[in-house]
Parts: C-alpha cells; structure tokens; sequence
C-alpha cells in the first residue's frame, strides 16, 4: 500500500490529466481565479497573524496607559521611546497588538460558528432529505419557522439578553475550556465569547440544512445509490459513502459565505455593543470605539475597517472562486 | 384558490401564535425589568418597601398574574375579566388567576440560622380583580402595550409610529434606488454578456455586496464629513436625521436647521450606502434570470422573423425576465420595518432599527418584542403576497 501512495504523485506528474483526483482538479481550477488567489492569500496573513498573536504581540493585551492615548500610527511612546505601529487607542492600549488578538476572536467565532451551523445544518438536512416522511416534515417544519423570524432582530434580542447576564449563565468547563484556548482569551471572558458562537450557530443552521436537504433529494434517486442498496448497504453506508460526497461540494461554497456572514454578524453585534464586550477585543468592538473617536482621530477606524474589509471581501472571492471551479459545467 | 387562502391564512396564525410564544418566553427569561431596582432598593434595607408596594408595582406590570394568563393577556387581551354567556358563568369573578403576594415561610435552622422562602401564596389576584385594571387589546390586535424604559408609560404603538416614517423613508427610498439602478444593470449586462462592461459591473456590484454596510457606512462618514470636513471642503453632515442648529457648509451656505435642505443633506449617505449594498442583489437577479430568457425558443423564433432586436429584448424577453422579479418584491416587505438596524445606528438614523437597538440597550424587552413581532408578520405576508402574485404574473403557475 505504501508503494502505491508514494508512486501516485511521480505517475501524476508525468501524466498530469489521468491519475487526478476530483480535488487537484477543483484546485486547478480555483488557480486561475485571481482574485479568489489573492484573497486566499490575504486571509492565510490575517490567519497566521491571529494564530501568532501571543508571540508576535509587541505590548502585553490590557496594557492600559493613560499618558500615551490616541497616539497616531507610527508614533513613539515619548515615556520608554517603544513603538507604536499602529497607535494607541483611547485608553493607551496598544492598536496592533489589540488588532491580531481582535482577529483570533473574530476569526475564530466565525470559525466555530461555520463549522457547528455546518455540522448540525448538514447532519439535518441529510436525515430530512434521505429519510424523507414524518423525519422530513419536522425538521423542515422548523427550518420554516426559523426561517420566518427575522434575522438581525432575533439575533440582536438573543444575544443582548445572553451577554447581558453572561455573569449568570454558567457553561460547563469543556465549552469555556476550548473557547478560551481558541480565541487566546483567559477563562472568565470566554463565557460572553461562548453565548454569541451559540446564539450565531442557532439560527444559521438553516440555510445550510436547505441546501444539504436539495441536494440529498437529487442525489438521492440516482443510479449509484440504487446500486448501492442493492449490493446490501446499510443506510448508514450509503449516507456516509455515497450521499453525503455527492451531497457535498456545493456545501464548501455555502460554508465559505457563511464564514463571512458569520463574521459580519459578530462584528455588528459586538460593533452595537451587544457582544463581546470590552476588555476582550474584536474588529466589531474596536470598531465601535474608534467610531466615537474618528472626528479628532480619523484615522482610528481604519484600524479594525480594513480587516473587516479585507476578509469580507476575501471570503466572497473564495467563495465565488470555488463556485466556479467545483461547477463542471463552467469553462474556465 | 380560496381554500387555499383559507389554508395559508390559517397556517400564519399558527406561525404567528409561535412566535409570539417565542418572544414572550424570551421577554419571560429576560433579566432586569422593573422590580429588580426595587428588590435591591429592600435588600440594602434602608428603605423601607412594604409588600403593598411590592404588589402594586407587580399590578401593574402584570407580573402578579400566572404566565399562561399573563401570556394570553400579552397576546390578545384575554381575560379582562370575568366571562358571562347568557347567564352561565363560564370563569366566574372568583377564578384564582395569579399571586399578590407571596407567602412567606420561616425556616429555622438547626444551627441558627434563618431563611425566608417563599411559599405558597397570601393574596391572590381573581378575575374580578381584573376587571379594573388598564387591559391591553393583545398585540395580535395592534396593542404592544406600554414601554418600560425607552419613553416611559408611553403606548409602545406611538414610539413605533413616530419612528416608521423615517424607516420607511429610508428603506422605500433605497430599494427603489437600487431597483432603478440594478434592474438596468442587469439587463444590460445579460444584452452583453462577458463584455467589458458586463465585467466590470459584475464586479463593482460583487464587492458592493461583499462589503458589510457597517464598514461602508463608517468609512462614507470618514470621508464625506471627517475628512472633506477638515480640508474645507464641502461635507455632508453625519448623524440624526436634522441638525439642532444652523450650521454653515462651504461653497453651499448657511443651512437651517431641519429645513428641507438639511434633511435631505443628511439623508444622502445612509441612502447611497443602503443603495450600494441593495444594487448588487437586483442585478444579478435580473442578469440571470435574463440570461435564462434569452436562450428560449421563442426568444429564437422573435429574432428569426426579423424583429428589431430592441423589441426582442423589452417585449420577448424582459417580460418574461421579470416574472420571478415580483416574488422578490415581497421579499422586500420585511426590511421595511428593522432591515436596516445597523445602517440605522451607524449614522444615527431615528428609525425603527434605530429603536431596536436603543430599546436592547436598556433593556425595555416589551419595545424590542413589539418590533421582532411585527417583522414576522410582514414575513409571513410578504411569502403570502409572493405566492399571490406568482399566480397573477405567471398563469402556468395554479395555487392549490
């Protein structure tokens, strides 16, 4: 078996279109967007950025200093001579430092949110599409109702009322545990952290259990998987090994905007202050700040914008990118 | 069709009842409210509140009442009182509805220590008792009830009515912006799809739309009334919907404050970021659904009998491009009312998502309720008007 692995990319090498697999040639593909390149490259920066933070930050995070407030970018601490690459905010808190933590936050509720609206949003999807019956009707009877409520209301009432008893609500060790690791933030303020990934993840799961749901409604009276019961298989067989990779690839494109919705909406939620509050930062909450101060410093909300610009509209190109390569129809 | 009707009218009152229960268990869950002040006003034990106090306040936020009758209260105004049918006494004035004060019990530990606990009830509230309080109509009737922090005591029907013209105005004035500028994008481009201009449209509206408006709307503050401010130039002014005084603009004069003049230099960024955001979605809906057009046969058979290639694409193809055009219209519906929350706080906007977000800030649950409440009904109509109007646009298209 060895053998053969490590004899595949030298075969596929000398003949580049025989031995390839379905993903080198989506890659492929996704190559020649440009764009789509260029913001996969800009978010690998932001990324690393936000995963180094705690190495690469030059100030310790909450490094309050009242004589040295709303520095401009550049700009030498004038008490130990240490620079400021970004300036100061208003509480003399380091920019860039507070910006790279700020990214591992947003970053990473987006992240977690995606991936837990993707795995219940397609876990569902897959049972009401592939069961079909009283299965399906539940559970497309809630996507309906979920769907009726309007978004941002909901979302701004839900997690208003959450972050605002976060002292409250205790959540068991292994949330708070992973929370704070993955976000580099100490225990006590991963609870508020956690309330706004839950309160995200309960109301995007539908938009990806839709898809999933159509898409396993297609795939679903295909020959292969007709084959597939008739050679015996169990139904946990067939939805693992024949629905669900069929069911998939226009789920990467969902999942990818998702990520970007996931972000604007944190961003917005902490940016109205009924978020993640304060002393932890995020682009939404730096933002909100440095709105109330761009009159005398305009330059202050540049700081947390361009990030927020710059992954908005990276995670759009990705998307639309992958879009194109993973549809065999288009011609590239 | 009329038993369809019937049928989806139906299914909104289910929805519409769930939702409410929705709400009301979220209002129910939510902290804060008015008798948390007063339980700390007695703890630190200073004051002193009587339990009569207690119980009035409680009266009169209805928070003494059992939460089914609370909730069918909330919801359509029932009970009010006591109910008669021709002299049969279906709830009689002495039904036992909810609590006015607790009962207290003593328990005395062994090792000295006291602890009150609540127990049981001293006084209860009966229907009769209803009879003279202020009753809502239930908000399925229009009535959200009073507000709690926002504007004290007011109706929350009125701080809704006071803010909708400027939503409405905001939002009305936007979508039709965004129609009038994408819808002829978009057919342009799909006339001539993979030109240059097809591309750069495309793009132009792709990164409207990628851009959260929240960015969009903090950067045309930077630089239409920071930056052109500061370098003499003539600025748009940011924040609220009038000025409070008169201010002067350079190369344009003095303007008054809450003349029309001013109103309308306020005006223009939220619109133009609500617009830019808004085109994107119109276009590529009109582009696509052109495209599709376009490859007909009938679109073919227009153009083989040699009619003016103009007319194949107003009469032959937009028409029918713009069937499913309509359904969006609907869709439109809901934004009307808290679609554009951010935007709203981002430049200070005093509309109904405005409101939402001040209400949330200080924690009036029954304003932010009312407006949840009311988006969801225009949901539920707007897919009722979609579907409706699908069958008028579209004669292939048959309800049953």
């Amino acid at each position: 078996m060895a053998t053969t692995t490590s004899a595949i990319p030298e075969a596929a090498e000398r003949t580049p279109r025989r031995s390839e697999g379905q993903w080198v040639v989506v890659f492929r593909r996704f190559r020649r967007h440009r764009l789509a390149m260029l913001s996969l490259g800009i978010l690998i920066v932001i990324f690393s950025a936000s995963i180094l933070a705690p190495w690469i930050a030059p100030f310790p995070r909450d490094d309050i200093g009242l004589n040295r407030t709303n520095l401009p970018p550049l700009s030498v601490d004038p008490a130990n001579g240490k620079l400021h690459i970004l300036g100061t905010d208003h509480l003399g808190r380091d920019f860039f430092t507070r910006v790279i933590y700020a990214a591992r936050v947003s970053l990473m509720v987006a992240l977690s949110v995606t991936m837990l609206v993707a795995i219940v949003g397609s876990l569902l999807g897959l049972l009401a599409g592939f069961f079909g019956g009283w299965t399906d009707n539940v559970i497309s009877r809630v996507m309906e109702f979920v769907a009726t409520i309007p978004d941002l209301p909901i979302l701004l009432i839900l997690s208003s009322i959450m972050i605002q008893n976060a002292d409250l609500i205790v959540l068991p060790s292994w949330i708070i545990g992973p929370v704070a690791w993955m976000m580099a933030v100490p225990n006590r303020e991963a609870t508020q952290v956690a309330l706004l990934i839950l309160v995200l993840a309960s109301l995007g799961w539908v938009g990806i259990a839709r898809l999933m749901r159509g898409m396993v409604l297609q795939v679903r009276e295909m020959q292969y998987i007709e084959s597939a019961r008739s050679l015996g298989g169990s139904n946990v067989w067939v939805l693992g090994r024949h629905v669900f990779p069929n069911a998939f690839p226009p789920l990467i494109v969902a999942f990818t905007l998702g990520l970007n919705a996931a972000l604007v909406s944190e961003v917005a939620i902490s940016f109205l202050g009924f978020g993640v509050q304060d002393p932890t930062p995020t682009w939404g909450n730096m933002m909100g700040f440095a709105t109330s101060y761009m009159f005398n410093h305009p330059w202050m909300p540049l700081i947390p914008g361009l990030p927020i610009f710059l992954c908005s509209l990276a995670f759009n190109f990705i998307g639309d990118g992958l879009r194109d390569a993973l549809d065999p129809r288009m011609k590239l | 069709m009329t038993a369809y009707l019937i049928r989806r009218l139906f299914q909104m009152v289910i929805v519409t009842v769930l939702s409410a229960m929705l709400g009301y268990s979220l209002l129910y869950l939510a902290p804060g409210g008015p008798l948390l002040f007063l339980q700390q006003m007695q703890n630190t034990g200073r004051n002193r509140v009587s339990e009569e106090d207690i119980a009035r306040l409680k009266a009169r936020y209805e928070l003494d009442l059992y939460l089914p009758v609370r909730f069918t209260r909330w919801l359509a105004g029932f009970p009010s009182g006591p109910l008669q049918v021709g002299g049969l006494n279906l709830l009689p004035p002495d039904t036992v509805v909810g609590c006015a004060i607790p009962g207290q019990v003593r328990l005395r530990y062994p090792d000295g220590t006291v602890e009150i606990r609540e127990e049981g009830c001293e006084r209860v509230v009966t229907l009769a008792d209803l009879e003279s309080r202020r009753s809502s109509r239930g908000i399925l009737f229009g009535d959200f009830g009073l507000s709690q922090q926002i504007a004290r005591d007011r109706p929350i029907s009125d701080l809704l009515m006071s803010r909708l013209p400027y939503t409405l105005w905001l939002m009305g004035v936007s979508t039709l912006l965004a129609i009038l500028i994408g819808v002829p994008i978009g057919i342009y481009s799909a006339v001539r799809q993979y030109s240059r201009f097809d591309y750069a449209m495309t793009t132009i509206t792709f990164v409207g739309s990628s851009l959260p408006t929240l960015f969009m709307g903090v950067m045309a503050i930077l630089i239409f009334s920071v930056l052109a401010k500061d370098a003499g130039l003539p600025y748009l002014p940011s924040g609220g919907a009038q000025a409070v005084r008169d201010y002067t603009i350079p190369w344009i004069g003095r303007v008054e404050a809450g003349s029309l003049l001013d109103r309308f230099l306020r005006f223009i960024m939220p619109v133009s970021v609500l617009t830019f955001f808004n085109i994107a979605g119109w276009s590529r809906f009109v582009r696509a659904s052109m495209l599709e057009v376009l490859r007909q046969d009938y679109v073919r058979t227009a153009r083989a009998k040699g009619v003016q290639e103009r007319l194949v694409i107003t009469k032959h193809a937009l028409r029918n491009a713009l069937i499913p055009f309509v359904t969006l219209l609907a869709g439109v519906l809901p934004t009307l009312v808290a679609g554009a929350a951010i935007t709203e706080s981002v430049f200070n906007w005093p509309g109904m998502g405005r409101l939402l977000v001040d209400a949330l800030g200080r924690s009036d649950y029954t304003v932010a309720m009312a407006i949840l409440f009311i988006s969801t009904v225009l949901v539920l109509i707007g897919y009722l008007i979609s579907d409706i109007l699908y069958t008028v646009v579209d004669p292939r298209i048959r309800l049953t």
